[in-house]
Order: C-alpha cells, then sequence, then structure tokens
C-alpha cells in the first residue's frame, strides 16, 4: 500500500457542525497535551468540544482522531460525522493504520497539520502502539508529530493509560507536553 | 444545584463533583416526576438534566421547569453526543450541555459560565 493512500482526508469545508454550546476546554494551540487517565474520557470530550464549539474569535478547528477503538463507534458515541477517524488496527480496510507501522502514522498526522494549522489531533491507542513497537520508536513518532505542532497553531491530545508504562517511559512520554489533570484536586 | 438522573451512581459522583468545586448546597432526583417535586422546593439556580429519563424525558422535564421559573438555568446531559437531541434540549430552553461522564474541567467551566 503506497504512503499517499494513507494521507489524512481533508475534513470538509467548515468542520463538524457547531453544537451551539461552551467551549470547555482552553488549551493553547502549538502545545501537545498528555492526559493520564482509563478510558480516555476526559481526552474525548476535549476533542469533541473543541471541534464542535467556537472559540473566542468565532473560529472553529477541524479534528482529526486515531484510536483503538472503531470509527463507527466514536462516531456513534460523540457524534462526530466530518471529522476523519482512524482505527489502529492489524486488518486491511479504509481509514485503518496497521500499529506497526509507525512511519504511516506519522505520515497521516504530520500532513494533518500542514493541512490544517490550527487543527487538533487526538491520538488513542499509545499502549496498543507500544505493544506493537519498541517503546522508543513509538516515543520518537510522537516527538516527531509533536515538533509539528510546536511549530504550528495545531493542539494533540494523547490519552495516556499510566497502568501502561513504567515511571521512566511516563517521564519520557510527558516531558516535552503539557498535562490535563485528570485526578480530582484532593 | 439539582442533579436529575435515574442513575444513582451518576448521582453521587456529579454530587461528589460539585461538592469538590465549592457547591455544598445540593439535591438530587430521578425522573421527572421527582425532579419537579424538588424543583419546587428548592429552586435551584443551575439544574443538570440527564436528557434520557425513564417516563417523561429530559427535554420535557426542561420545557416544565423553564414554565414555572424562566430563569432556571438547565445543562443538559447525555453519555452519548445525539445532534438532534442536544438541539431540541437547547431549543427548548437548556443553556448548555455536558458529556457524561463528566469531569472537574467540564463542569468547572460550565459553572463559570452560568452560576451568579
Amino acid at each position: 500500500m503506497s504512503l499517499l493512500s494513507r494521507k489524512a482526508k481533508a475534513p470538509r469545508a467548515g468542520g463538524e457542525k457547531g453544537l451551539g454550546i461552551t467551549r470547555k476546554y482552553k488549551l493553547a494551540p502549538g502545545h501537545s497535551y498528555v492526559v493520564e487517565e482509563s478510558p480516555p474520557d476526559i481526552s474525548f470530550d476535549a476533542f469533541v468540544n473543541i471541534v464542535s464549539t467556537v472559540d473566542a474569535t468565532s473560529k472553529k478547528a477541524m479534528g482529526l482522531a486515531v484510536s483503538r477503538q472503531h470509527s463507527e463507534l466514536i462516531r456513534q458515541k460523540y457524534g462526530l460525522e466530518e471529522t476523519p477517524i482512524y482505527w489502529l488496527a492489524t486488518r486491511a480496510g479504509q481509514d485503518v493504520i496497521s500499529p506497526t507501522n509507525l512511519g504511516i502514522l506519522t505520515h497521516t498526522l504530520v500532513q494533518f497539520v500542514e493541512d490544517n494549522p490550527t487543527g487538533i489531533i487526538l491520538l488513542d491507542g499509545i499502549e496498543y502502539l507500544v505493544s506493537n513497537n519498541d517503546f522508543n520508536k513509538v516515543l520518537r513518532t510522537i516527538d516527531q508529530v509533536n515538533d509539528h505542532i510546536s511549530q504550528s497553531q495545531a493542539i494533540m491530545i494523547i490519552p495516556v493509560d499510566p497502568r501502561a508504562f513504567d515511571q521512566k517511559e511516563l517521564a519520557l512520554l510527558e516531558r516535552n507536553m503539557e498535562k490535563i489533570a485528570s485526578k480530582p484536586k484532593q | 444545584m439539582l442533579v436529575v438522573d435515574d442513575s444513582e451512581a451518576f448521582r453521587k459522583v456529579m454530587i461528589e463533583l460539585l461538592v469538590r468545586v465549592g457547591f455544598h448546597d445540593t439535591a438530587e432526583a430521578k425522573d421527572y416526576e421527582e425532579g419537579m417535586q424538588v424543583f419546587r422546593k428548592e429552586r435551584p439556580e443551575i439544574i443538570f438534566v440527564d436528557m434520557i429519563l425513564p417516563g417523561k424525558s429530559g427535554v420535557e422535564l426542561t420545557k416544565s421547569m423553564l414554565s414555572v421559573d424562566p430563569e432556571s438555568k438547565i445543562i443538559a446531559m447525555s453519555s452519548i453526543i445525539n445532534k438532534k437531541m442536544i438541539r431540541e434540549a437547547l431549543e427548548a430552553g437548556a443553556k448548555d450541555f455536558l458529556l457524561k461522564p463528566t469531569n472537574e474541567i467540564a463542569l468547572n467551566a460550565v459553572l463559570t459560565m452560568w452560576s451568579d
């Protein structure tokens, strides 16, 4: 399969229809965020809220999601109609990215940032990527995408199940990203 | 604050979250009838209403509450984002929408926006 066949589909002009509700997450452009949580409820809520609402300047963000969850399940649960969603799976098919093909994953995400410099990426399924690859390779993929995020006005959200990583791996994952607090303040 | 949801577990979590973000004056109800009873008695500033309730729906509850007190601030909730349902809730007079399970960040944003 050619690399270009995995180029991120351009979101339809205008992206998701606005829900007419409040923008609840104020994430800074040009930053990547890690959310320590399982299941990834906050990450999905933030992603869906941002692609379905407008910011203070009435601008909407285009989104792209990658997840271990099947794209149709995500569409049904979160009402996403226009947002490209890629399923991380070993099965062949449209809008599927193999967990072992980090090159295509990187290309898809980087291309999206280049095409949508104010867009937002949800990268769910890091644990699945690590179970199919060397941890350092996954880290390099994230760093590479994060470099492009930093040079744009885009945002990336990465939910991480802290039980799946040791402390050193978690620290490496989080070193160039900001954290969205998932645990209630005591 | 009033939380109307048929799940006792969710009501408990929601009340705990509200207390944690500083709202100690809370009440709960499990359905339309109980919701209206508590609403009439307590007149809460903000009401969180699950859109899918047993019997009469959250949209019907929203309309009924607003017919009693048009100044009430109702926040619709649901565990899925059904755009049609959210549109109906907003058209019925709900101020905002929260996806369940909610969290401190989203709840704080809603409360900052709508509480006096």
